[in-house]
């Protein structure tokens, strides 16, 4: 027998028999859903923090840390040399870098600058006449792409030129972001080493050079207002000298003078006990955990598909042994064993077929749907969340075919292995 | 022509044995018509069974065209069936789901016939059972007279050399199973097929040239009409 003309049979049984059909597919339907949907999530998830990483990071960059000490378990012995070199932060104590390492780093060859990173942590932001607010404040680095609400920067800004987000213009008084552009910010910074009863307070002065606005690709926190290298450094050292932990630095940026030279600079910077990441690294660890997260939803849809595999076994038995006597006929006429096992395995890939088709289907008209209301609720702006591969839909209806096809191979092979003369006394 | 040379069949094992059919021989000339009679549990079924490949006996042969058949694997077997028999059964066994011109499709799919070409042989087969305007009728809406004519086109459609017929008329009244009798015996005539009836019908098995008389697994009488 042709597979056409049995594929066709086939198709027509399953027909015959609707609702145990769509039924069974249903719970395929499922699995093909969850999984077509966890692929979409992995890949608009990777396809985001890809944007994100390269609008906010530039190849030649690294960010450069003190490699931190190996299975540390318990807490660390004292030490007189380790002393100040441990900064504690939020996520425990961290061995920092030091001036000494700072200069080391600038020697590598190909570095073409080393900056610590500073964020000055300062006291709060105000304007003549109007509240203050806390603030936080980070570099400005022209490698970040930023979208304007108001006025723009070539390349870089200058040291009395502050860059503000869009919150910030109407908390400090401005009619909106264009109103807010050349006038004057005041940034007060509190002197640490100075005296609980001789506290030290220093204004600084910045002129609004642009304001930035929400972008669903911005990498650092949306309250960050930027300043540049420079001036940061002042900061810094107006806030922290004299203290214990003053130009001990958590991590530094480190320019590599070609894109190129990048991996050989994070090469000898292993070397020299630093953990550098490039813009990929980093790239790669949102990734990893991207993945697992998509990994565990692809369990839940792996799991559907296990409990539709016996859906589909036990409807197949079902039907083979309704049909019995059709199966010896068949064989009676001279239909081969191989013919009649292919005609059930068929009628298994068709319910594969429908189950895949409906769910992905449904999954693809869901998550269209759903786009625009995700990225509106996560505030992403453009960006959409899930993204439908057509290729690896395609492979996901293909796989459950060939699952539904195994499933179907012991009811098959029950029904080729029917004796005829046995299936047509059954009456 | 077809030769059953000392056939033997038990069923079961050991203790349970049971000979359905001892040491049968006989020979069917190309053309001829067969009536097997006995009683239920003689083994005339098992002995059709037989003789189409269904079922192997222990002991024995079954020659068609100088072919054992009981030689064959079972892919040749297959064939074989496929392509120069048919059968007929007393309960019909048309598939109620399918249109009536799918079930008589089937035996041409079964033996690889093109598409193009088993139309027209469907619906000739359908014609000549006088089922055509029944074509795309669901085999499960006709009566029990319709129901085996649809099996009649079934066993024709493929041009058998042989047709097997268990019980054809058994489940039909009188004046119907006639109607079937007729159109057996006529396509039997008309294309020369070797017809084996099993039956328990007397005036059915009158109409067949030879009447091979079982009892009990043994041939008990073969009767040959003179002509």
């Amino acid at each position: 027998m042709k597979i056409r003309d049995i594929v066709i049979r086939s198709g027509r049984s399953l027909k015959q028999a609707k609702a145990r059909t769509i039924l069974t597919s249903l719970a395929i339907a499922v699995g093909a859903f969850t999984i077509t949907l966890s692929l979409a999530a992995g890949a608009g998830g990777r396809a985001y923090t890809d944007q994100i990483v390269k609008s906010n990071t530039d190849a030649k960059e690294l960010s450069v840390t003190k490699t931190q000490p190996k299975n540390q378990q318990g807490p660390q012995k004292y030490s007189p040399n380790l002393g100040s070199t441990a900064l504690s932060s939020e996520l425990g104590i961290q061995t920092v870098l030091t001036q000494d390492d700072i200069l080391k780093i600038s020697k590598v060859p190909n570095v073409d600058s080393v900056s610590p990173d500073y964020n000055p942590v300062i006291k709060y932001i105000t304007r003549v006449s109007q509240d203050k607010y806390i603030a936080s404040v980070s570099t400005f680095s022209p490698s970040v792409t930023l979208t304007y609400a108001a006025g723009s920067t070539n390349g870089d800004i200058a040291n009395n030129e502050i860059i503000l987000t869009e919150e910030y213009v109407g908390a400090l008084g401005f009619k909106n972001a264009q109103d807010s552009i050349g006038k004057m910010v005041e940034i007060a910074a509190d002197k640490l080493s100075a005296p609980v009863t001789a506290p030290e307070t220093k204004i600084f002065l910045f002129k609004i050079k642009a304001v930035s606005s929400k972008s669903g690709l911005a990498f650092r926190s949306q309250r960050s207002l930027l300043i540049s290298n420079t001036v940061a450094k002042t900061l810094y050292d107006y806030i922290n000298q004299d203290t214990h932990s003053y130009n001990y630095f958590l991590g530094a940026s480190v320019r590599v003078n070609s894109a190129e030279n990048a991996d050989s600079v994070k090469n000898t910077l292993t070397g020299m006990g630093y953990t550098a990441q490039t813009a990929s690294d980093i790239l790669g660890v949102v990734n990893t955990f991207i993945n697992v997260l998509q990994g565990i939803l692809l369990g839940f849809g792996a799991l559907a598909i296990l409990t539709s595999i016996f859906g589909i076994i036990n409807t197949q038995y079902i039907s083979v042994l309704e049909r019995t006597q059709q199966i010896g006929l068949m064989k009676a006429l001279g239909m081969r064993k191989r013919d009649v096992g292919r005609l059930f395995k068929i009628e298994a890939a068709w319910i594969g077929f429908l189950g895949g088709a409906i769910g992905s289907g449904l999954a693809y008209v869901v998550g269209t749907l759903a786009n625009p209301l995700i990225s509106k609720a996560l505030d992403l702006g453009d960006i959409r969340l899930l993204i439908f591969n057509p290729i690896s839909m395609v492979i996901v209806v293909v796989g459950l075919i060939l699952v539904s096809v195994a499933s179907g191979i012991l009811p098959a092979r029950k029904a080729s292995k029917l004796n005829p003369i046995d299936a047509l006394r059954t009456e | 022509m077809i030769e059953v040379k000392g056939v033997t069949k038990i069923y079961g094992k050991k203790d349970n044995e049971f000979k359905a059919l001892s040491d049968v021989s006989f020979t069917i000339p190309d053309g001829g018509s067969v009536a097997i009679l006995g009683k239920s549990g003689s083994g005339k079924s098992t002995l059709m069974h037989v003789m189409s490949g269904l079922d192997k006996p222990q002991i024995g042969q079954i020659i068609i065209d100088g072919k054992n058949i009981l030689k064959l694997k079972a892919k040749e077997i297959d064939k074989f069936r496929s392509r120069k028999m048919s059968f007929i059964f007393q309960s019909f066994f048309v598939q109620g789901n399918e249109s009536c011109y799918n079930n008589v499709s089937l035996p041409l799919e079964i033996a690889d016939v093109s598409p193009s070409r088993r139309r027209k042989r469907v619906e000739a087969a359908l014609r000549a059972v006088e089922l055509y305007d029944k074509k795309k009728a669901k085999a499960k809406e006709l009566s029990g007279g319709q129901k085996q004519r649809l099996a009649v086109a079934r066993a024709i459609v493929n041009s058998p050399q042989i047709l097997f017929a268990d019980e054809p008329t058994g489940n039909l009244d009188s004046i119907t199973g006639r109607v079937i009798e007729n159109l057996l015996f006529n396509y039997h005539k008309k294309f020369h097929v070797t017809l084996v009836l099993v039956t328990h019908d007397p005036e059915l098995s009158e109409r067949c040239d030879i009447q091979i008389h079982i009892k009990d697994g043994v041939i008990d009488e073969i009767k040959r009409k003179k002509v």
